[in-house]
């Protein structure tokens, strides 16, 4: 029955989308930073969100992630409609992010940075930590023990009592992916990973998208370095002047004249300059 | 007793006192960035409402005022604390929502502004100007105190009560409520980006801090008696601020010291002093003045404070360590190399484990 076959496309399309939007608008005084953006982002996989400056990646990534809300149009988180969501509710839902620009919590240490991550914190709650201080050690113990696993993983334990403000550009990288890492996500929108660091870290930060992939987790990144997109992003979405101009893999992509000339191109041509 | 003892143990009660002020406060602003310029009313409200429910009904007395339910210490006390609390459900939900920082404070110090000028002027309410006086002295009856045996002896519970309020207030900031506090103060996007309700957290915040303001209110009016407008001139709320930037944001043994700089010493031991002749209130104003100039000695050059905030370090959380860290450490400028990776691994500070 064609009904059953609707059903069961929207199944498939449920179950391999871990995240989707449709149609975002967004204006600043006027100003289309996102025009009608719609995309979908597969389960399991490592996503490129790439475009020439101003093309709305950071406002996508803010919209999706709650930091900011849309004028129009629809989010999904697998089968839920999370439109305009405040960001602590979508976070729950398992959507993470970093920042663009580094911002760790700098009055705090590298370690109190994870611990704040996990949700569901008995240690939140004020009866708890007045009448079941037991309850509130214990979780807090093996909360202590994963941050430090992961500040292990991820180079940081040395620095683990300095406070955050104290850290390096690149450390700050390490540390809010980290951070993220820490609430255990479903999904992780990354805003340039590999902005400003040097290629030795690249290529670590690299493997570390790698390892998360392994995990089960679903990746969205913004990137502009190429190579990076084209070593570890399975599938590639391109944004030109808030709209998605193209999605597939970076090869196909390659081949589509848009694409090159919209954005590509412009790379291309840089890099030959030099 | 003489006259000595009286002004020590009275400076003993304000220091005690303003360590729980400063407590309150401190919770909102040092650990949570709620900038709550009109903390000072919140400790009106403690002490007003503790001072009329420890007053017999006001129909057969010269005094105005609503509640008047006669109930015993420490019952009104910590009524008292609680309809600060309940002040501060209605300002949080009347500005939290909306408003940051700068924007924030400037809409709580015209509330308290407001508040000031209701509770001054509508004397139904507290009495107005003359505000409340002939307030019982607790245990005073049943211990047999007089005038001069109560104040050591209200200065002795004060002390007992700060101690409490330190030890809950200890307990707080040490888990993992108290961090996510910290979080908010230091990004609240990142608080959120991370799941973390923030109006609901900074509202619990405002909940402990008022509560602290209420009990410190209540106390002032029990030790001295009497609580009027001119005890708590809008200006009142800057010299808490003043005493947790001096003493230490964020660390609550530096409130101790605060209050003991700042509210002890500067405010309250000089009006002991004999005027100068010729230039009564000479005192007092030049006491505004030093305190102004601390703080803008303390901002300027240590600006966190005598104590400041102490890191949590990993090792206080009863937990193994590894015996050696990450073999790579990070650089930003130069690729790890052997060398570096070997040096990092045996330099200082790495000696975690055992």
């Amino acid at each position: 029955m064609s009904e059953l076959g609707v059903l069961d496309s929207m199944d498939t399309l449920e179950q391999n989308a871990a995240l989707r939007c449709e149609a975002i608008v967004k204006a600043f005084q006027g100003v289309h930073a996102v025009n009608g953006a719609a995309f979908e982002v597969p389960k399991g996989q490592i996503t490129a969100l790439i475009g020439p400056n101003g093309a709305g990646k950071t406002t996508v990534v803010n919209i999706l992630s709650g930091s900011m809300t849309c004028d129009s149009g629809r989010e999904f988180i697998g089968a839920t409609e999370v439109t305009n969501w405040p960001s602590h509710r979508i976070a729950r839902l398992g959507l993470m992010r970093t920042f663009q620009l580094s911002r760790e919590l700098g009055g705090l240490t590298v370690l109190e940075n994870l611990l704040v991550a996990p949700g569901h914190q008995a240690g939140e709650f004020l009866f708890n930590v007045l009448f079941r201080p037991s309850l509130v050690r214990r979780q807090e113990r093996e909360h202590v023990e994963r941050a430090l696993d992961v500040l292990d993983t991820y180079g940081l334990y040395r620095l683990r009592d300095n406070r955050a403000s104290e850290l390096s550009g690149g450390q700050k990288k390490l540390l809010e992916i980290s951070r993220a890492v820490m609430a255990s996500p479903e999904i992780l929108l990354l805003d340039e990973p590999m902005a400003g660091v040097n290629p030795a870290l690249i290529e670590r930060i690299g493997g570390y998208i790698l390892d998360l992939k392994r995990d089960g987790v679903t990746v969205l990144m913004i990137e502009h370095n190429l190579n990076v997109v084209e070593q570890i992003c399975d599938h590639v979405i391109v944004l030109a002047e808030g709209r998605t101009l193209a999605t597939g893999r970076l090869s196909e992509l390659r081949e589509n004249a848009e694409v090159v000339r919209a954005y590509l191109g412009e790379v291309i041509d840089a890099s030959t300059k030099h | 007793m003489s006259g000595i003892w009286y002004y020590v143990f009275t400076l003993i009660f304000f220091l005690f006192d303003y360590f729980i002020l400063a407590m309150g406060l401190n919770i909102q602003y040092g650990e949570t960035g709620i900038l709550n310029f009109a903390y000072i009313g919140f400790v009106a409200i403690g002490a007003y409402v503790t001072g009329a429910l420890s007053l017999p009904n006001s129909a057969g007395t010269a005094q105005h005022y609503i509640l008047g339910l006669g109930l015993p210490f420490p019952v009104n006390l910590l009524l008292g604390g609680l309809a600060a609390c309940v002040f501060a459900v209605v300002v949080a939900l009347m500005t939290l929502r909306r408003l940051r920082t700068d924007y924030l404070a400037m809409v709580l110090i015209s509330l308290s502004l407001v508040l000031y000028d209701v509770c001054n002027n509508f004397v139904p309410l507290f009495n107005g100007a003359d505000g409340l006086y002939n307030v019982p002295e607790p245990f005073a009856g049943a211990l047999h105190l007089t005038t001069n045996s109560f104040i050591p002896f209200f200065a002795a519970v004060t002390g007992a009560i700060a101690l409490i309020m330190w030890l809950v207030m200890s307990r707080i900031t040490r888990s993992p409520i108290g961090r996510t506090f910290r979080a908010i103060r230091d990004d609240d996007v990142v608080a959120a980006a991370l799941g973390k309700d923030v109006f609901r957290q900074q509202l619990k915040s405002m909940l402990i801090g008022s509560f602290y303001a209420g009990i410190g209110g209540g106390l002032i009016i029990q030790f001295s008696g009497s609580f009027n407008p001119t005890a708590w001139l809008p200006g009142e709320t800057f010299v808490v601020f003043a005493v947790i930037i001096v003493g230490g944001v964020g660390n609550n043994i530096g409130l101790l010291v605060g209050s003991l700089l700042v509210e002890t010493l500067l405010v309250h031991l000089p009006a002991f002093l004999p005027a100068i002749p010729g230039h009564p209130g000479l005192i007092e104003y030049f006491d505004a003045v030093v305190i102004g100039v601390l703080l803008m000695v303390m901002l300027w050059f240590r600006p966190q404070g005598a104590v400041p905030e102490r890191v949590r370090r990993a090792s206080s959380f009863g937990v193994r360590e590894r015996l050696l860290g990450d073999s790579g450490a990070v650089s930003d400028d130069i690729a790890p190399s052997p060398q570096l990776a070997i040096e990092s691994a045996a330099g200082p500070g790495d000696g975690g484990g055992q």
